[in-house]
């Protein structure tokens, strides 16, 4: 899975701290989600989408492999 | 998010503490052959035994050394409060990596401990059997305080 997190943060003008902090979880997950190194839970992903006020599939997205 | 099983984040400093006291104690007996401390004191036995190592009966009162049972007991203790208190900031990605890392102390462990079985033998062994009832807690926590370092360096380099 992709995402776009790291353009949707800069459109905010959000820091990953800053991100980590509004959505209660630590810098780790914010920059291992923006390398994709972690699939984040559903939980986590309707956090995201509210803050940036989009849907979940236009910040993250399935590729061929998954 | 919610952890199930995990102590809170503020039993952490004092498992570091009654786990780093308990390697001191327990490698001041190792290198004195168990036999210094010798705390003496009157200990209940369960399970007696009489052989060449021993002879104690069940179900009474021995004069023991208990220096070894208290370098253990705060070993276990001290090491499992350190291994399952939340980090500061427990999360999702978090657990995740403890999970990983408790596999693969996990695997460690025994592959250590069959490769003991293969060619250790005798008292040797028996050594070996002594260090393992806690290796798999050093190599846990060896490995998970060594992945979040690595995350959080990730992040440094970032910025």
């Amino acid at each position: 899975m992709k995402n776009n997190l790291k353009v949707e943060r800069a459109k905010l003008n959000l820091t990953q701290a800053k991100l980590a902090e509004m959505i209660g979880v630590s810098r780790q997950t914010i920059n291992a989600m923006e390398l994709n190194k972690y699939v984040p839970s559903t939980v986590l992903a309707l956090k995201i989408s509210k803050i940036f006020q989009k849907n979940v599939n236009e910040i993250f997205f399935l590729e061929n492999k998954d | 998010m919610k952890s199930r099983y995990l102590f809170s984040h503020k039993f952490k400093p004092f498992g570091w503490i009654l786990f780093s006291v308990g390697i001191v104690l327990g490698i001041i007996l190792l290198v004195n052959d168990f036999k210094f401390p010798n705390w003496k004191m009157n200990v209940f036995s369960l399970i007696g035994s009489d052989d060449t190592f021993s002879s104690t009966k069940s179900f009474t009162w021995e004069l023991n050394n208990v220096s070894d049972e208290i370098a253990s007991i705060l070993i276990i203790v001290g090491g499992i409060l350190v291994s399952f208190s939340k980090t500061k900031e427990e999360d999702e990605y978090i657990s995740k990596i403890r999970m990983e890392s408790l596999i693969w102390a996990t695997y460690v462990n025994y592959i250590v401990l069959l490769f003991a079985i293969i060619f250790v033998f005798d008292i040797s062994f028996f050594n070996v059997m002594i260090f393992n009832m806690f290796t798999i807690l050093f190599f846990f926590i060896i490995r998970f305080h060594f992945m979040l370092y690595k995350t959080k360096r990730l992040i440094s380099n970032e910025e």
